[in-house]
């Protein structure tokens, strides 16, 4: 360094050097100004605080590739609409390593470090709602992708928007139909996984088959990363249920059902949420998989024509197999309809200004590939249905809403 | 003259730390609240793990319990009166186990204390009537006030109870405790013959841990509105106010403050440069720490008295130091 010093020092005493280098200098400003003012009219930011690390990172990651889908998709035909001129979509991405605390911390940081002009909630309701108060106070529109629990939106907050229906939506459905179709089944068993939106949906459940006279001849809870569940469900068997439900994640329902058929607990409903959506499930359960009923949000077999930046379900279920070279579930869905609703309230409303995007969002009417979505005063969905289905010879096959329905329930289970 | 130096920057550090919440950003802010909740952590753990030298991993089980006691008692009850509740809840907890766990010693000590956390974070997450399980208990929010005056709220809030707690281990270490529990890290079976009830004194320091550590719980729990069991029975609440301590100085009174705003900075700044292997550079950066300065930034002051002493003899010119050096 020291013996480049003189040098320098020459050149910049002698006059025309010392004037060429200040207009390179001021050139070289002027140019970085330039871009950055540029990227700042281009760039529609948009904060997204994940947990790609510890225990949740299976469902971040799977949100994060629903996100990228719709921004490379969107950037690819140029951008957003904002009245007249295209603008790029970049997300900020940050891992809160699963933890509450740290995801409300980042939102913070995107609001006030990154200044987004909008944001998408991180994951579960728990940390959405967390978060929310963040959104709320810098006035942020954000879209809630995987908050179900009506609990997230009671708090009058006018900047939450949540693309999943209430838990109940999950369980009316399934409840009346068993009702209609099956009126010997009579006793329920449940078994949820300890977890907020497992347990909540287990408590759902019982509510709603209490309210139409069925009986709950159990309802047990598991933990966390259980690897056996034969005590639970030798006590289900003794229980004697018409009627098995099973909440969880995949691993989980894949080994209740294995352990359900090594222990002879026979039903002639039962009803697995959230995996039997999954190809993986249907993989690894084989034949025990077959008349085992689910419901979701949003499952590839509906068949909505759309408006948005995708076009159908079909569409956006081949582009999403294109680029992850599997079968988007209701994760990816929503991550991706998150990005579908900003987009279409932002053209509707002609502007990035937060204040008419938020009004846009809340007069709703979005026809996408996810459904159609409007929320109720609160900011959850409220506009569709979320499907039912069963496996019946190895396919799933939605049995209701009766608009998209290609098959009825079917009776029994091995 | 050191005393007036000490006065005059004890001063300086209250205007700045008044001034904050109203110069920066909130996200400064939600910084420095989250530095004075480790500072309580920390230094309520130094009561029992500094002075009187028992290795405890219990924080967790305090913070969380205060954060469930709060939480419970927010649903009928004010805001101050939901954070007494967690540090009660804490406190009688740590009165009930103390005895048991504190005839143990060393290793086994700790890892008794380790098990704590999981053990409530089980029982918290089956009583899904009073906790709401594995859902998680949300907290009504205060409505009433802005939010940024909340912001500023749980600021002032968590400053108090860090101060409260720097004075609490001021007055134990003034006491006759504080010398029983130094006794007791010393060699407790020679305090025992000293007169010193060594079980009454380390339960005494358990409680007194205990209580700051369910207040940061409690008021944690009313800060962020939401909390689940993984959340507050985290078992890194026990380990990062340990490896705070050991970063200031274990036993002294200003270590664990430095250690908790050295450790939060550190952390946000390897996080803010190595977005993706953020956890392991730190983790290196803290081992590096331990090792090279294993009394912690403390010892800093010890070895520039030792420089100091060092250059004073060597002005004299003898030849004894010399030889030594």
């Amino acid at each position: 360094m020291r013996f480049l010093r003189p040098r320098v020092g020459a050149m910049l005493r002698s006059q025309p050097h010392r004037r060429r280098m200040l207009a390179l200098a001021l050139a070289a400003l002027g140019l970085f100004l330039a871009s950055h003012v540029q990227a700042e009219n281009s760039a529609i930011r948009i904060g997204a605080p994940l947990p790609l690390t510890g225990a949740l990172s299976p469902e971040g990651l799977k949100l994060q590739q629903g996100y990228e889908l719709w921004k490379d998709v969107v950037n690819a035909a140029g951008g957003i609409n904002v009245g007249g001129t295209k603008r790029l979509v970049e997300i900020v991405y940050y891992d809160y390593q699963s933890a509450t605390p740290k995801a409300v911390q980042l939102a913070e940081k995107l609001a006030t470090d990154d200044k987004v002009d909008f944001m998408f909630s991180p994951f579960g309701s728990g940390a959405t709602k967390a978060a929310s108060t963040v959104s709320e106070r810098y006035g942020i529109p954000t879209i809630a992708p995987t908050a179900s629990s009506a609990e997230v939106y009671d708090q009058g907050y006018k900047n939450l928007f949540g693309t999943f229906t209430d838990n109940s939506t999950l369980s009316e459905p399934m409840t009346d139909i068993a009702k209609a179709k099956a009126p010997k089944v009579q006793r329920i068993a449940i078994l949820a996984r300890n977890d907020l939106y497992p347990l909540a949906l287990g408590q759902e459940f019982e509510k709603s088959g209490k309210k139409r006279g069925f009986e709950i001849v159990y309802f047990g809870k598991y933990a966390i990363n259980t690897l056996d569940h034969a005590s639970a469900l030798t006590e289900i068997k003794g229980a004697n249920p018409d009627w098995i439900v099973a909440t969880g994640y995949i691993n989980d329902m894949i080994l209740i059902r294995k352990q359900m058929a090594d222990l002879g607990a026979k039903a002639q409903v039962v009803t697995m949420i959230n995996a039997p959506a999954y190809q993986e499930f249907i993989d690894a359960t084989g034949p025990l998989a077959e008349n085992v009923t689910s419901a979701t949000w949003w499952h590839p077999a509906e068949h909505y024509q759309s408006k948005d930046a995708f076009g159908s379900t079909e569409h956006y279920t081949e582009l999403f197999q294109n680029k992850f070279k599997s079968l988007p579930d209701f994760t990816n869905a929503t991550g991706s309809a998150s990005g579908v609703v900003l987009q279409m309230a932002i053209e509707k409303a002609g502007s990035t200004d937060r204040a008419k995007v938020r009004e846009a969002l809340a007069a709703g009417g979005f026809d996408t590939f996810f459904g159609p979505l409007s929320f109720n005063a609160a900011g959850q969905a409220t506009s569709y249905v979320p499907p039912v289905f069963q496996i019946q010879r190895g396919k799933a096959v939605v049995i209701y809403p009766d608009a998209i329905k290609a098959g009825d329930l079917q009776l029994g289970v091995q | 003259m050191r005393r007036a130096l000490l006065l005059g920057g004890l001063a300086v550090l209250a205007l700045a730390l008044a001034a904050l919440p109203f110069m920066s950003g909130n996200y400064l802010v939600r910084l420095a609240t989250i530095a004075f909740m480790y500072v309580v952590l920390a230094s309520s753990w130094n009561i029992i793990g500094g002075l009187a030298g028992y290795p405890s991993f219990a924080s967790a089980a305090f913070f969380g319990l205060g954060a469930y006691g709060s939480a419970i008692v927010r649903a009928h009850a004010a805001l101050p009166l939901a954070w007494c509740a967690g540090a009660l809840t804490a406190s009688l907890f740590a009165l009930l186990i103390g005895p048991a766990i504190l005839r143990l010693r060393g290793h086994y000590f700790a890892v008794a204390s380790l098990v704590l956390a999981p053990v409530l974070r089980e029982l918290v997450n089956g009583a899904t009537d009073l906790t709401g399980g594995g859902m998680g208990l949300t907290l009504p929010g205060s409505t009433a006030l802005s939010v940024d005056a909340t912001a500023r709220l749980y600021y002032a809030v968590m400053l108090a109870a860090a101060v409260g707690t720097v004075l609490f281990t001021i007055l134990i270490l003034s006491s006759r405790l504080g010398w029983a529990l130094r006794c007791i890290e010393q060699n407790e079976d020679a305090s025992t013959v000293l007169g010193v009830n060594t079980l009454t004194a380390k339960v005494a320091a358990f409680v007194a841990s205990a209580a700051p550590a369910g207040l940061a719980g409690a008021i944690y729990a009313t800060w962020i509105g939401y909390i689940d069991p993984t959340d507050v029975f985290d078992d890194l609440l026990s380990v990062k106010p340990i490896v705070m301590a050991f970063l200031g100085g274990v036993g002294t009174i200003a270590g664990p403050v430095f250690g908790a705003a050295i450790f939060v900075a550190l952390e946000e700044l390897v996080w803010r440069n190595v977005l993706n292997f953020h956890a392991g550079i730190l983790g290196i950066i803290i081992v590096c720490l331990l090792v090279f300065i294993p009394g912690g930034l403390g010892s800093f002051r010890h070895a520039a008295a030792r420089v100091r002493a060092l250059a004073s003899k060597q002005t004299n010119g003898t030849a004894r130091v010399r030889s030594a050096a």
